[in-house]
């Protein structure tokens, strides 16, 4: 069968773009039939109904959904997202500030789930039943049980009682004088401006919400892991290499490792979802100011650009996040990289 | 004999499973000479592949081995250090793996499982090997197992060479540290027989110019006579019968022996059995069947203008190995799936209110619901059939004495049954809606030869009370020389062959026909002579390439 990794991508971003045409209809529609009169809010208590009639047709909305969505989505594909009720601004500024917040953070986060995660499933599988798997399986079940925020709040509890100077909320310590750079990610723009003082700084800012947001995900992962290493154990192919004496921490660490990664990778695209619905809960914890924290308030202000907005950015998100995936399991898995062509 | 290669002694090995201690070896004693072919035989749970593991030292967690010694070269491998152990593999003994596709490890290219093995095994060594130069002797080795393209077959993955190749890259993989024992579990059982034909062949070469020893395990008696110069008959983990190939063959002392040469269907000869030819009004007829699949532009033919007439009381058989569309065939008569040129139509009436056929799946360890006691996998179709309360038992336990087994087994769970008794409650479950043709579906490719003969007993039984028609697919075809009346051979989608069974083994007309034949493995010198010949052309034109 002839290999055509092009049209697999052709169809990969063909069905990109449709889900993201239905998520745009869903959350437009919804947003707009929850109950409560955006113009009403965005004015007060004490406008006159004449005022929020007037706010109201230009705002367009005493137009039909679909006149109104199709005007929507005429000015969003030229980069118009609309102005922001609360902000005053346009939502795509708000959002240029505090996506980069979140995606930093949600970043750390998945590094440290992969870098906990993997190493405790490979330890827990090879020490099968014995203490180390005991801990390790308590570990991840204590991971996957308890809800983040109450991670969250007991490093907050933890770094303020016995670390005193170890910062508990925002993203850098304001005294450096450091206002950002090209990329948005402080640990990325202070290394480009040569800042080590800021870059430690901010370091030490993301530890504890990335700790708080990968727990679930650690847990989760580790579980995976271990359940995939034990069964790939029993396969043949792994008796064929003890066989011939090939060492077992070459079968474990080369062999079962790589064979194991499929299902935790599968497994993380899946948790991507999890993953930002709990950054939305860490940024409040610790006043982060991402676009998690930036949605949480319009949706609570009924700010309808802003709403839309964030919820076509968090699907993004979650898709960008499972191509990367499929990517990644299409590179080690040679079956796969067949499937995907045909 | 002092100089053996091999000597096992006196060997117990225990399992402990759930607090639970079994003996699955007892007092196994026996030895291997250089340059000698020792095959150890037995079927299902008789130990062998223990042994074979006791002596590479792959036993499970579970297992200990509670008395005797292994010796190679002299040296008890039992009580030497794991280093020294592995020091030993690959160079003083070597294996063969069974499962050519499970093998491998899927996500590695071929290439990297060779050069890992050769390259730990030549630092165990202590010799220094660059990549290139591995990269050539593992060439080299290819090359010997007459994989022509070695740089290819490096390349690929195992997902992407054939079953064939795949097991000749396992046989390079055992001789590439020139090892004096060769030890073979099983090889090419998962493969078609012309194929294990070919690597048997390859196996003795390799044996013969090497003068290795060779210790081959199999549950097969043909294989054994064309591999082995002494034979170990083993049983529940004891040894029954050991001696030279020809006399345990020709003329066996043990009862178990007796009875495992007996329960294999020959091939020519005083023994062979022939059905009659049913003259019979035809049940179903096929005409014109053809099935592609795919959407357009990828379209593959599965079967290409078959026509058939299944005449009632006969036993039809369609042979043919992997992937010849014998599978497919017997879909589309059964109504399963729809032919995409040609029809198929019914001419007997079935019984009132019942499907005309039913099947009996290959492997009954899978089509049984794990889950459902015997009486709740019968009771379904039962319940179909519009029986309830009194009537369903009374029809259950009808069944149950069909098929000779106890009323009381309607209680148990597959996993408590053997795979004989699992493939009877398969059979009692195909008959539980009065069919009037069955379809056998490789009814006994899963089960020991010795279960095999009397599950085949009990269909010919079932035939003569019932009145059934049967229409069996395999890919054995001394099976279906005793067990079918007429014959049709499949090559690629296509009926090549058709006829009264005796009529085509005495004069087989297809090339390819006349190659199925002959691969087939014999017990007797008498029957090997039976067999039609084959010239090279005919076999490079009809067979599945498995050289590269």
């Amino acid at each position: 069968m002839q290999q055509n990794p092009f049209l697999a991508i052709l169809t990969r971003l063909l069905t990109f773009v449709l889900v993201m045409v239905v998520l745009s209809i869903m959350i437009f529609v919804l947003a707009r039939v929850v109950p409560g009169d955006p113009a009403r809010m965005a004015l007060g208590p004490t406008a006159t109904p004449e005022q929020v009639s007037a706010l109201r047709t230009e705002m367009g909305l005493d137009d039909s959904l679909p006149v109104q969505y199709a005007s929507y989505m005429a000015r969003a594909l030229q980069g118009d997202l609309g102005m922001s009720l609360l902000s005053q601004r346009p939502v795509t500024m708000d959002l240029g500030q505090t996506v980069p917040a979140t995606v930093e953070l949600v970043l750390v986060a998945v590094i440290i789930m992969f870098a906990v995660a993997i190493p405790l499933g490979v330890m827990t599988s090879h020490f099968r039943d014995r203490w180390v798997d005991h801990v390790g399986r308590l570990f991840s079940l204590v991971g996957v049980t308890i809800p983040s925020f109450l991670f969250a709040i007991s490093l907050q509890l933890v770094a303020a009682r016995y670390f005193g100077d170890w910062p508990i909320i925002g993203r850098m310590d304001h005294g450096l004088g450091f206002t950002g750079g090209p990329t948005g990610l402080m640990l990325v723009d202070s290394l480009l401006a040569g800042r080590m003082d800021v870059f430690a700084s901010a370091l030490q800012h993301l530890a504890l919400p990335a700790v708080a947001l990968s727990m679930a995900g650690i847990g989760q992962i580790t579980r995976i892991t271990r359940s995939a290493m034990l069964e790939n154990r029993r396969k043949d192919h792994v008796l064929t290499l003890q066989s011939f004496g090939v060492p077992e921490r070459v079968i474990i660490f080369r062999y079962l490792l790589k064979l194991s990664s499929i299902a935790p990778l599968t497994i993380m695209g899946l948790e991507f979802a999890s993953l930002i619905g709990n950054a939305f809960v860490i940024e409040m914890v610790f006043s982060w100011g991402g676009f998690a924290s930036y949605g949480l308030n319009a949706i609570l202000q009924k700010d309808l650009n802003a709403v839309t907005a964030v919820v076509l950015v968090s699907g993004l998100f979650f898709i960008v996040a499972n191509l990367i995936v499929d990517v990644l399991i299409a590179i080690i898995d040679p079956r796969m990289r067949r499937k995907e062509a045909r | 004999m002092s100089d053996a290669l091999l000597k096992v002694e006196g060997l117990d090995v225990l399992f402990t499973s759930y607090g639970q201690t079994r003996q699955v070896l007892r007092d196994i004693s026996f030895t291997v000479g250089a340059g000698e072919r020792v095959a150890l035989i037995g079927e299902t749970g008789s130990g062998k592949s223990v042994t074979a593991k006791a002596i590479l030292g792959t036993l499970p967690r579970n297992a200990t081995v509670s008395a005797g010694r292994i010796e190679v070269e002299g040296r008890n491998v039992l009580e030497l250090r794991r280093g020294e152990r592995d020091a030993l593999k690959g160079s003083a003994f070597s294996l063969i793996m069974q499962d050519p596709l499970s093998s491998f490890n899927p996500v590695f290219k071929i290439g990297t499982h060779l050069d890992d093995v050769l390259r730990f095994a030549d630092s165990r060594e202590g010799v220094k090997s660059s990549r290139a130069d591995r990269r050539a002797r593992i060439a080299a080795v290819l090359r010997r197992v007459q994989l022509a393209d070695p740089d290819r077959v490096m390349n690929a993955y195992p997902s992407e060479l054939s079953g064939g190749m795949r097991q000749r890259v396992l046989i390079g993989l055992a001789l590439l540290h020139q090892p004096k024992l060769l030890i073979a579990d099983e090889p090419g059982t998962a493969l078609d027989v012309t194929t294990q034909d070919e690597i048997l062949n390859l196996i003795n070469t390799l044996v013969a110019e090497e003068g290795m020893a060779l210790l081959m395990i199999t549950h097969n008696l043909g294989v054994v006579r064309k591999v082995a110069d002494r034979v170990v008959v083993m049983r529940h983990g004891d040894i029954v019968e050991a001696g030279p190939c020809e006399k345990i063959l020709a003329s066996p002392e043990h009862d178990y022996t007796i009875g495992l040469l007996d329960a294999v269907p020959p091939l020519y000869g005083p023994r062979v059995q022939t059905q009659q030819i049913s003259a019979q009004a035809p049940i179903v007829s096929a005409t014109g069947l053809g099935k592609e699949f795919g959407r357009h532009g990828k379209r593959f033919t599965a079967v290409k203008d078959v026509s058939i007439t299944l005449r009632e009381g006969e036993i039809f058989g369609l042979a043919g190995e992997s992937g010849s569309g014998k599978t497919t065939v017997a879909r589309m008569m059964m109504g399963l799936s729809r032919p995409t040129f040609g029809s198929v139509s019914v001419d007997g009436t079935p019984n009132p209110g019942r499907p005309l056929a039913q099947i009996v799946y290959q492997n009954p360890g899978t089509s049984l619901n794990p889950k459902r006691t015997v009486k709740q996998s019968l009771g379904l179709p039962l319940k179909y059939a519009g029986l309830t309360g009194a009537a369903r038992d009374a029809r259950m336990a009808e069944l149950m004495e069909l098929v000779r087994l106890p009323v009381s087994y309607l209680a148990k769970y597959p996993h408590e049954l053997s795979g004989g008794q699992k493939q009877r409650v398969a059979i009692a479950r195909a008959l539980a809606a009065d069919p009037k043709v069955l379809i056998l579906d490789e009814p006994t490719a899963a089960l020991d030869v010795s279960v095999q003969k009397t599950v085949i007993e009990l269909l010919l039984q079932l035939r003569e009370e019932l009145g059934l028609t049967y229409f069996m697919i395999s890919h054995d075809l001394s099976l279906m020389r005793n067990f079918c009346s007429r014959l049709a051979i499949m090559l690629r989608g296509e009926i090549v062959e058709e006829g009264a069974t005796p009529e085509i083994f005495a004069d087989p007309k297809h090339p390819y026909t006349r190659a199925l034949i002959a691969a087939i493995p014999v017990v007797t010198d008498d029957e090997e002579r039976h067999k039609p010949a084959v010239s090279p052309e005919e076999r490079a034109a009809f067979l599945v390439k498995t050289t590269d």
